[in-house]
């Protein structure tokens, strides 16, 4: 055993962070081999179907279940009553508040909601017994409308039930008669002086509509009972929360819930918090029966949605163009139960003055009950909708100065250790760079021949701004095998951001193997840790520093068991590829070595184990701020150039360049692939994709009619960015990406329409039909 | 609940069944009624699967007609090439339904039979002045298409009658043609306006311009219009005053009636512009 | 009724209900890859060659396949090259519609083995990547007609 490294060709050249490597599932991915959670082996389960709401607010009067329960097939059919019959007050869960049932209990809050479920022995027949169910309705009067949810004297919850999931969120009040859930305020100098004494001033009402996720995999929750366990296979951005609803709402302990998930066929926010699983799990648990739920597209419309936002805003600028102050004033309509709303109205409250440097500033961010779908976290977390008002309103400033809007905003963009509004500094959040390479990209400077024929060509450009949630809490579990293979366990989800890979590559990277070398475990909350959540683009930071660290004590833990074997000290030791050297003697040990002669076995495996936990200043309550608001900030920047078809309407973008400062990319071609995905759906959100509802019904609720983007809506030309300004604390300088291009693209469409055309637009999206009819003068 | 299918061996032995079986439905591709069915609308209805009756998904070339078995798959119609060479309108329109999933499964005749409003074929095939062959028990009849769509999703088939043809006249000589689908929202979305123009041409010239137009009204619609010593210009003109009679347009997520008819305009315009090109010589 | 097929070069036999869907046909008997996605022929994600032909597997009767040849994803050689560029270009992100997309373009590639740009839209333009891999799908796909007309060259 061991020998001379003079003797040995090793190299450490298998550098893994930064390289591209191929996504770790991407061959069966590709094949279609891979398995997803609905593929998974479960026990012989009865069928879920669920009747739901036809009705946006009403009193449930009575619920006819005979005919269903006449069906052959059908085993039962539970109720909100039966459940809370049980459970009590305890069947009430949520993140922010405990304020949704999985079932309605007395009474509807939107349309969709579940008031029966039917279990039976297939899928048809519950789904066609669901159909069975009659329900009386008592109407009330329903809240439909975001300012008539804040003005009017209908509400949605008679009273507020805080919840105590989260440390961010536990100043959370119960109040009643109020549709306003929560209040975020941020001031800082002085509005009305700085407005008074400003040169010019531009305001507008701003609207983004509700959008649905449409990640194409399906829901799918299957629960059964082992012993006095409860087990769950669920589509789950969170799992760590939510074996801990479930506990809590099944009153056991948490190593008697035991969720697992597979990597994710797109998640974007839908598959967070509570979903179908605590309904699933109540009813499992309680009538001791194994049961799956397998939802429909129509389904998932209305499960949960972005949330749709309103923003009254206004931002003054002095006499050589400098913005002095910016007002925002935010309702977020999140619909019949919190979710995690009122997070979202605070954490992109602070950031609705864009990222400048704004002396003074004002913003009121509002969480409000309406009777609709809950709306939930969706990829940027509130941010995009904004960016929306800001980066419209500083377009309009510049032009009224009559400046290029990039140079205006490159004069106030906030730069490395500026303070923004909220009182935390910068760092790692290159605007100025993600700005200049956009435009740069799509030859902003270059001349644009405008009328052509019927198009009107335009360029515009967008920043955006986005705080990491913070704090969180992420950790690793690593077990490196005699073969000098390893094992991690981690409860991030793989949605097809690519953190399995991306994670692989941090330990390869600091134990020095390869491609193959390092296995990342699916989530599974028996193996894998506690983890906050896989989502707000923060699992390459949180769950990259916590695998770092767990790569680094691991290495530590080799270093030394092999100093004792080599008979030198632990300083002279370097892990190099495969072993272990002293760089006195040249002697070396490989991994293989070193586990067996410490264990005196094959097939032996050492563990170590990391976390890393980020905190905060929780921001004062009554301005907002606090010098860390959040352990990073992120950076992005959007420009296009685009034609508008007078006659039609119709928008065509033949270049929209992203950039986002991803700190370090960890893989670059992942990184670049987020940014284009971002784009892309960022720019359905800019063109077509919404929700249009009805007195409280969802009428395009069907892939037939809902719009996504196909790849006949991709530019002629996309150029993702990278930008990379190392983060002090980031694994490798990293920080995350998935959010960082989605951020900017609307308003970045918006203000090239506006170059091309002369007109603002306010409301998402920008069809055909709202530009031709403003290009009219008949528009909305 | 789950429907029955019945799957007869012979068009009689379909007849009979759909005079049996009233509440029954012709399964032709079957796309729409399964979406229909999923959606709820449809319920409890009986299939006649229609596709065991041979003969049914023939392409077949007359002296008058290119004849179209209801059974023929809406991809095989876009990639006929001898459908192409003698109908390019009705390959163009063909090749723009939906997606080629949806075209190799959607039948000839079950996509007449639909009689949904926005479908692009009929809009071509009104302009070529194609009928439906319209075969129940004891009568074989064939209507007009310009009189097959009636109303909102009515169409003049009767109890009992299955689509067994679609013909096409060779008699009708266009000189140039185009079809145009505008959409409002996504490019794959359903059109907000779709037109079809043919030129019809003898010795002397161009003489008639026929147009149908689909989303545009409850029913696709056509007409004719004389342009016998019209220039481009005043071709437009006269035939987007028909246009503007015949659009009716119904207000849904796709837009209001308003912008619909504005775009129903627009595909008149570029279908009539781009046909007119095709004309050799100009005029 | 009892009926036979043949997938992915396999004979099966099984009995399926008059109104039963390949989709769910196929997903009964293991074939994941595929999968629902809407539910109404809009997304791509079930897409499955029937004799040779792209078709939405949740609007075709099962029934209707009767002695048809059906190819899913898992039925495409190790070294087919749509699989290999797919691979080659890391033409996936959560890779939940990607077999429906490769299946397209087998289909796309053996009707039109040099298909155009647009082309290529035209046919894909019926599938939807919600994660927007759409870049590498496109690049995918005219690398994979490349790499079909160099091996035909070398044969």
């Amino acid at each position: 055993m061991g020998g001379d490294l003079t003797n040995l060709e090793i190299e450490n050249d298998a550098a893994a962070v930064g390289q591209s490597w191929q996504r770790s599932d991407l061959e069966a991915k590709v094949r279609g081999t891979f398995r997803y959670t609905a593929d998974l082996p479960v026990p012989r389960c009865l069928y879920l179907g669920v009747h739901r709401a036809s009705q946006p607010h009403a009193r449930i009067l009575n619920i006819d279940i005979s005919s269903a329960l006449e069906m052959p097939g059908v085993v039962r059919v539970v109720t909100g009553a039966d459940l809370f019959g049980i459970y009590g007050e305890l069947i009430y869960t949520g993140p922010a508040f405990a304020d949704q049932p999985p079932i309605a209990i007395d009474k509807v809050r939107y349309v969709g909601e579940p008031i029966a479920v039917v279990v039976a022995t297939d899928l048809i027949t519950a789904r066609a017994a669901a159909d069975e169910v009659y329900v009386e309705y008592g109407e009330l009067p329903a809240v439909l409308d975001v300012d008539d949810a804040i003005s009017g004297s209908d509400y949605v919850h008679e009273h507020l039930r805080p919840s105590s999931v989260f440390s961010d969120l536990k100043h959370l009040q119960g109040r009643g008669e109020t549709n306003v859930n929560y209040e975020y305020n941020l001031t800082s100098g002085d509005v009305e002086k700085a407005k008074a004494n400003s040169d010019k001033t531009v305001s507008g009402e701003f609207w983004c509509p509700p959008t649905s996720h449409v990640a194409i995999e399906l829901f799918s929750t299957t629960a059964w009972v082992e012993g006095n366990r409860l087990e769950v296979v669920t589509t789950t951005q969170t799992p760590s929360y939510v074996r801990q609803a479930l506990a809590s709402m099944l009153d056991i302990r948490l190593n008697q819930v035991r969720v697992r998930t597979q990597p994710l066929g797109g998640g974007f926010g839908s598959k967070m918090y509570d979903r179908l699983e605590p309904l699933v799990a109540a009813i499992s648990w309680t009538y001791k029966l194994a049961v799956k739920l397998e939802i429909t597209r129509e389904e998932t419309f209305v499960l949960t949605t972005r949330h749709g936002v309103a923003v009254s805003s206004q931002m003054s600028a002095d006499s050589i163009g400098m913005i002095v102050s910016a007002e925002a004033d935010v309702r977020y309509d999140t619909g019949a139960y919190a979710d995690i709303g009122p997070r979202i109205a605070s954490k992109s409250g602070m950031v609705a003055c864009g990222p400048y440097k704004v002396a003074n500033a004002r913003v009121r961010s509002r969480c409000i009950y309406t009777n609709k779908t809950s709306a939930g976290p969706f990829r940027g977390f509130g941010v995009p909708q904004v960016t929306w008002s800001h980066e419209s309103l500083v377009d309009e400033l510049a032009r009224e100065f009559g400046e290029d809007p990039a140079q205006f905003r490159r004069k106030n963009l906030l730069r490395e250790g500026d303070v923004a509004p909220m009182g935390t500094v910068m760092h790692s959040a290159d605007f100025v760079g993600c700005m200049d390479a956009v435009t740069s990209a799509i030859g902003w400077n270059t001349p644009l021949e405008r009328a052509r024929g019927p198009w009107r060509w335009g360029r515009g450009v967008a920043v955006g701004i986005k705080a990491v949630l913070t704090p969180t809490i992420s950790n690793a579990v690593l077990q490196l095998n005699q073969d000098a293979s390893a094992t991690l366990l981690i409860s991030t989800v793989d949605m097809g951001q690519g953190s399995d890979t991306i994670m692989a590559q941090i330990v390869a990277e600091i134990l020095c193997l390869g491609p193959d070398q390092v296995r990342v475990v699916n989530p599974d909350t028996d193996i894998t840790p506690y983890d906050t959540i896989t989502a707000g683009s923060r699992s390459t930071y949180h769950t990259g520093n916590a695998v770092k660290k767990v790569a680094e004590r691991m290495r530590e833990k080799l270093i030394s068991i092999a100093a004792q074997l080599l008979g030198v000290s632990e300083t002279d030791c370097k892990l190099t590829n495969g072993g272990v050297v002293a760089s006195s003697s040249q002697k070396y040990l490989s991994i293989d070595e070193i586990m067996q002669l410490h264990f005196g076995a094959i097939g032996t495996t050492l563990t170590t184990e990391s976390n890393f936990t980020t905190e905060w200043i929780p921001y004062d309550k009554e301005t907002g701020q606090s010098v860390k608001v959040t352990e990073h900030w992120f950076a992005g920047a959007a420009a296009v150039e685009l034609g508008v078809d007078t006659r039609t309407g119709r928008i065509h973008i033949a270049h929209l360049a992203v950039a986002g400062d991803v700190g370090r990319a960890i893989n670059p071609a992942l990184v670049k692939q987020q940014l284009e995905g971002g784009a892309i759906m960022g720019l359905g959100h800019a063109l077509f994709d919404e929700i249009v509802m009805d007195h409280g019904q969802m009428i395009n609720g069907t892939l037939l009619d809902y719009q996504l983007p196909s790849v006949k809506d991709l530019p002629d030309r996309l150029t993702p960015i990278i930008i990379e300004n190392p983060h002090q604390t980031g694994p490798f300088g990293a920080k995350g990406v998935g959010e960082t291009a989605i951020i900017p693209i609307a308003p970045s469409i918006a203000n090239a329409v506006r170059d091309a055309i002369g007109i603002r637009f306010t409301r998402l999206p920008l069809t055909p039909e709202r530009l031709l009819m403003a290009m009219a003068g008949e528009g909305d | 609940m789950r429907p029955n299918v019945f799957r007869p061996q012979s068009l009689q032995e379909a007849c009979s069944l759909l005079e049996e079986h009233e509440e029954a439905l012709v399964y032709g591709g079957g796309t729409a009624l399964q979406i229909l069915l999923k959606q709820g609308i449809l319920v409890g209805s009986s299939f006649i699967d229609i596709s065991g009756i041979p003969g049914l998904a023939e392409i077949s070339f007359t002296d008058d007609f290119l004849r179209v078995g209801p059974m023929v798959t809406l991809r095989r119609m876009e990639r006929s090439e001898e459908i192409r060479e003698l109908f390019s309108l009705a390959s163009s329109a063909y090749a723009k339904v939906a997606n080629p999933r949806v075209r190799n499964t959607a039948t000839v005749g079950g996509n007449i039979a639909h009689g949904d409003y926005r479908l692009d074929p009929p809009v071509a095939l009104l302009v070529l002045g194609a009928s439906v062959e319209l075969t129940s028990r004891n009568s074989i009849r064939k209507v007009p298409l310009e009189e097959f769509f009636v109303d909102f999703q009515v169409t003049d088939i009767s109890a009992g009658e299955i689509v067994t043809a679609v013909e096409i006249p060779r008699s009708i000589h266009l000189a140039g043609s185009s079809f145009v689908k505008l959409s409002s929202l996504s490019a794959n979305d359903w059109p907000s306006a779709s037109a079809a123009v043919g030129l019809m041409e003898n010795d002397n010239g161009v003489h008639t311009l026929r147009l149908a137009l689909g989303a545009l009204a409850a029913t696709p619609v056509m007409a004719t219009v004389d342009i016998r010593n019209l220039n481009l210009d005043q071709t437009l003109e006269a035939s987007l005053s028909k246009a503007m009679e015949l659009m009716d347009p119904i207000a849904d997520v796709r837009g209001s009636v308003k912008y619909k008819l504005r775009l129903g305009r627009v595909a008149v315009e570029e279908a009539i512009r781009s046909a007119w090109k095709e004309v050799p010589n100009g005029r | 009724m009892n009926m036979v097929f043949q997938i992915n070069g396999r004979d099966v036999g099984i009995e399926v209900s008059d109104s039963e869907l390949l989709l769910d046909t196929l997903r009964h008997i293991g074939f994941s890859s595929v999968r629902e996605g809407c539910g109404v022929g809009a997304c791509g994600s079930c897409t499955v060659l029937v004799d040779g032909k792209s078709v939405s597997s949740c609007l075709v009767l099962t029934s209707r396949c009767n002695g048809s040849s059906i190819l899913t994803s898992e039925g495409l050689a190790d070294d087919d090259p749509v699989v290999s560029q797919f691979i080659k270009n890391g033409a996936a992100q959560c890779g939940y519609c990607i077999p429906g997309f490769v299946m397209m373009v087998s289909e796309l590639l053996s009707e039109n083995p040099i298909p155009t740009e647009q082309e290529i839209y035209n046919h894909l333009e019926g599938n939807i990547c919600r994660c927007g891999s759409y870049p590498e799908i496109v690049q995918a796909a005219m690398d994979a007609s490349k790499a079909k007309q160099t091996s035909k060259l070398t044969c």
